[in-house]
């Protein structure tokens, strides 16, 4: 493969007047990633337009009257413990969406530091780390999880809640990020470096980094959607922090109060709605990021 | 004669692990010896699995020999210290085949350039290294204006890989190993980077070994010449010889199915050699299987270097008559200055202390 | 007598669209093929050699368009097909090898495999005997041994994988071979051989071959015409004798002098400056900021493709 073609005549350093119009192009190509950023701008929107406008006190048992079906007063109507719905979901959107950011970002830091030590170093290290990962992959990872939140006494918390889905959100990221990172070493880019006496860490900070970003990044959102899949599902199972509204332990009250069969159905549409714009938001956000992150999806001259 | 950089009868076999049988040996029983005293340019030819790859990675200690020694300044790699080591990667640089690859495709070519400058502590300020750096692509005939501040595909390939000699000339090395460095540039950008590395060793003393498949190039930069064959030399010695004479039937071959840019017709010759076998571990001349003129002997042993004239060697029994040398001493039959070559070397070079 | 031409190419443009405008690949390009002809395209990257093949083979993908042009293969012109015809002349008419071909054999199946997917997709139906003779007899006019055909192509080498690659090319005896950078990646033993035995497999078809290529070299001693391409233009077409003799246009000039000889050491020559992006195209001659003798009209105007000397063409003012 030959590389002669000449210089493009602007120096990058400049503002480009077309970098606007470039945004705009580049929108129209990855069109799942701008469907993503507005799922998700959405639902940031609904959270502070509702913190500001709605009484978020509301959403604690016994503060309205209950069973009340969609109305003026109550737009999402009221559960049967006299929660206005509309209040609990501007409540606890945000906290299920702070569960699985928290749970993905340390699943994500903990597995990018292994990963890359690990396939940097190769070796004893890599062997260990590559185990240790491999057999929690075939640990059935929901029964761990009830496990551990089973076996806590106290009542959980929210944070406390992010930490139990972290422990094993590392797992798979360990493991994707170390492929990456395998071929990224072998390029010849890195022989440079290290012939021009760069050490193992500073290589793996600025060199390898900053090539998988958008990987990360990418890797980053998927785990975030895991974290918040595994925490709902501990919360419909009753195993969530019981005094909080988030989007989970909404579904154990549908769940316990048999909503479904008595036809309260303004109870499970909003929290199922709102879920589907979350997941929504996140998938098309990783498919959007994706494109990025791999030249070869790019659809390029 | 200073020894900067030398192999001792250096192996390198690949494979044979618990579970695989296949083994290959890349490179057998060589050695060279690369002087800074009379710096002169050698080629070191070889096609796909000549050894020629390994041979530089070996010698730049990116892989251990399996038998032999890779010594640095008399110091076996193995054994150097890390003071050693910073010396070493000072004094032996290399210009690699890919003008991409070798760019982080994250960073400005900059990046290149002030990583070896900030790491081996060679300015003690921004504005010193950024004379050094721009010193180094005026040398290699870049202008720092037309050159900093771009990313790397927004060069040129011959642009990219100038950048990557102002990078090696900026440790000011003693020697240089050049991995291919025009095979992947366009024909009409060769000439001026083969221009810029035959001025490194004119000007500057460097010594530089360059290894590639095309005898053309080699030709024209080298003073002498080793062509490899499956690990082992086939000829060595002055470039003239080998190439408008060559003796080892392998480089025979190479010559003449080398396509000449003529309107004469050279290929109209039939090779005369039958492909090359698959086959592992012959026990007699790696040639022999292909060779027209092989006999028996040929089968039995590998043929030792035969000196067949001043400034030459061929491992070939057809020369058996002739003197043979050992490994070690191929490196005598390299020409010190041929009378017939357009530009003359500069006198030793002598190490100062303020260079380090 | 002249034989009438196999293939003719009149005024081929092909542009790519990209965001930042109009990538002029390959701009009027006009030559013609005699039968039995060799000709050989030599351009360096950026050239447009490549989109040249590609486009005469109408395979040519968006956001690239064939804008304008014709391509006459034995009367019958190719831009009229429907698809489903030009699928149909692909390979029996007219065959492409293309560049990097020996790692695109389909690694999970065997030469014989390989062989027999074209035949069916052209609709040619064998019993199993008579794929195996005609498969046998294929490989052997490559120079292959015949168990070649019950091999996987991890187990050829790259020169055995190219023949292989050849063999698949011709095993509907086309008309016109189109050969992209046939051996980049082979040595230098075994691009003779490769070479030698496109040259005999098309002496046996009776064929025309079109080598599109970078290397001065390997076209001076296989082809008989060269074409020589800049910046998406044709700018000398001759046959080889004249063009290494006496190169009519400067940049073959520049070209060939640059080329490392084996005869004897000299200065290294090489062509000043960069060549141009196909996208933003110098006014006039696109050579005019490299070339020594630019004179005003090479500057404003586009030289002709004329007929300097018989059969030696040219696109130069300054002759």
């Amino acid at each position: 493969m030959r590389h002669t073609t000449a210089p493009s005549k602007r120096s990058p350093g400049t503002a480009r007047p077309g970098a606007l119009a470039a945004v705009w192009r580049y929108m129209h190509r990855n069109v799942s990633l701008v469907v993503g950023i507005a799922l998700l701008s959405i639902l940031v929107l609904f959270v502070i337009i509702g913190h500001t406008f709605v009484d978020t006190n509301k959403s604690r048992a016994l503060s309205v009257p209950a069973l009340k079906p969609p109305s003026l007063e109550y737009p999402f109507g009221t559960d049967r413990q006299g929660r206005d719905l509309l209040a609990t979901m501007v409540a606890g959107t945000p906290l299920t969406l702070r569960i699985g950011f928290i749970a993905g970002f340390l699943g994500v830091g903990i597995g990018s530091i292994l990963a890359f030590t690990a396939a940097y170093y190769r070796g004893v290290v890599d062997t260990v780390i590559r185990g240790i990962a491999d057999i929690g992959l075939t640990v059935p990872g929901l029964m761990v999880l009830i496990i551990i939140a089973v076996s806590l006494k106290e009542g959980l918390t929210v944070d406390q809640m992010a930490v139990i889905v972290a422990s094993l959100a590392w797992l798979n990221p360990t493991r994707t990020i170390r492929a990456q990172v395998l071929s990224l070493r072998e390029r010849a880019f890195v022989e440079v470096a290290r012939l021009s006496g760069m050490s193992g860490p500073e290589i793996i900070l600025k060199e390898l980094m900053p090539n998988l970003l958008p990987y990360l990044g990418a890797t980053l959102v998927n785990a975030v959607s895991n974290a918040i899949l595994a925490s709902i599902g501990l919360e419909v199972l009753g195993l969530g922090p019981i005094d909080s509204p988030t989007l989970g332990m909404t579904l154990y009250w549908v769940n316990f109060n048999a909503a479904i069969i008595n036809g309260w159905w303004w109870w499970w549409t909003a929290p199922i709605v709102i879920i589907l714009i979350v997941f929504l938001g996140l998938f098309f956000l990783t498919v959007g990021l994706d494109e990025i992150a791999n030249p070869r999806l790019r659809r390029s001259v | 004669m200073t020894t900067v950089l030398e192999a001792r009868h250096i192996t390198k076999v690949f494979g044979g692990g618990l579970f695989d049988r296949n083994t290959t040996v890349a490179l057998e029983n060589f050695s060279i010896a690369i002087d800074s005293d009379r710096p002169s340019i050698t080629a070191v030819v070889g096609e796909s699995g000549s050894g020629k790859t390994t041979l530089a990675r070996l010698l730049l200690g990116l892989v251990t020999p399996t038998r032999g020694q890779v010594c640095y300044q008399g110091q076996d790699l193995r054994t150097m210290g890390s003071a050693a080591w910073g010396a070493f990667r000072r004094d032996v640089q290399v210009i690699f085949q890919d003008p991409y690859e070798v760019y982080n495709p994250f960073y400005r070519v900059d990046h290149v350039l002030t990583t070896p400058v900030a790491k081996f502590r060679l300015a003690s300020s921004r504005v010193q290294a950024r004379a050094l750096i721009e010193d180094a692509l005026m040398a290699v005939g870049l202008r720092s204006e037309e050159t900093l501040g771009r990313f790397p595909h927004q060069l040129s390939g011959g642009q990219r890989q100038r950048v990557m000699v102002a990078r090696a000339l900026l440790l000011k090395p003693r020697v240089i190993l050049a991995d291919e460095p025009v095979s992947m540039v366009d024909a009409s950008l060769r000439a001026t980077i083969l221009a810029c590395l035959r001025n490194m060793t004119v000007e500057r003393g460097i010594s530089i070994l360059y290894i590639t498949h095309d005898l053309a190039t080699a030709y024209q930069i080298s003073q002498n010449i080793v062509v490899l064959y499956r690990g082992s030399v086939a000829e060595a010695g002055d470039v003239e010889l080998v190439v408008k004479n060559p003796q080892h039937p392998y480089t025979r071959l190479l010559i003449s199915s080398i396509p000449v840019a003529s309107a004469e017709r050279t290929w109209t010759t039939e090779t005369v050699a039958g492909p090359a076998s698959q086959a592992v571990g012959t026990a007699g001349c790696r040639f022999a299987d292909r060779c027209p003129s092989a006999t028996s002997p040929c089968q039995q042993s590998p043929p030792p270097l035969f000196q067949t004239d001043r400034h030459r060697a061929a491992s070939c029994y057809l020369y058996q008559s002739a003197s043979a040398l050992s490994v070690e001493e191929m490196v005598k039959v390299f020409a010190e200055q041929a009378s017939n070559h357009p530009w003359v070397y500069p006198a030793a070079r002598p190490v100062m202390s303020e260079d380090r | 007598m002249t034989k009438p031409a196999i293939l003719q190419v009149r005024g081929l443009v092909v542009h790519y669209h990209t965001p930042l405008g109009a990538v002029k690949a390959a701009d009027n390009i006009t030559f013609s093929l005699k039968p039995e002809e060799r000709l050989g395209l030599v351009g360096e990257s950026g050239s447009g050699k490549s989109t040249m093949a590609l486009a005469i083979l109408r395979m040519i993908k968006p956001p690239g368009r064939i804008e304008a042009g014709e391509v006459w293969l034995d009367g019958i012109n190719v831009m009229t097909l429907s698809d489903e015809q030009m699928r149909q002349v692909r390979l029996a008419q007219i065959a492409m090898i293309p560049q990097g071909s020996m790692n695109s054999l389909n690694p999970v199946m065997r030469i014989r495999a390989q062989l027999a997917d074209v035949w069916r997709d052209h609709g040619v139906t064998l019993t199993k005997r008579e794929l195996g003779e005609r498969v046998s007899g294929l490989l052997q006019s490559v120079g292959l041994r015949p168990e070649v055909a019950d091999m996987y192509p991890h187990e050829l080498s790259g020169g055995m994988k190219q023949r292989a690659c050849i063999a698949i090319a011709i095993s509907l005896r086309p008309k016109v071979i189109i050969a992209d950078e046939p051996t980049s990646a082979l040595d230098v033993v075994v691009q003779k051989q490769v070479m030698q035995t496109l040259a005999r497999v098309q002496k046996d078809l009776g064929a025309s071959v079109i080598v599109v290529g970078h290397d001065m070299g390997l076209v001076a001693q296989f082809v008989d015409r060269v074409g020589i391409m800049y910046a998406g233009k044709l700018v000398e077409l001759s046959p080889v004798r004249e063009v290494f003799t006496t190169p009519l246009h400067p940049y073959t000039r520049m070209l060939i002098a640059s080329l490392p000889s084996l005869e004897q050491k000299g200065t290294f020559r090489g062509i000043p400056g960069l060549p141009p992006l196909l996208r933003d195209l110098p006014p006039g001659c696109a050579f005019h900021p490299r070339c020594p003798s630019a004179s005003d009209l090479c500057r404003n105007s586009v030289p002709l493709f004329i007929e300097a000397r018989p059969d030696c063409w040219v696109a130069c003012h300054r002759l």
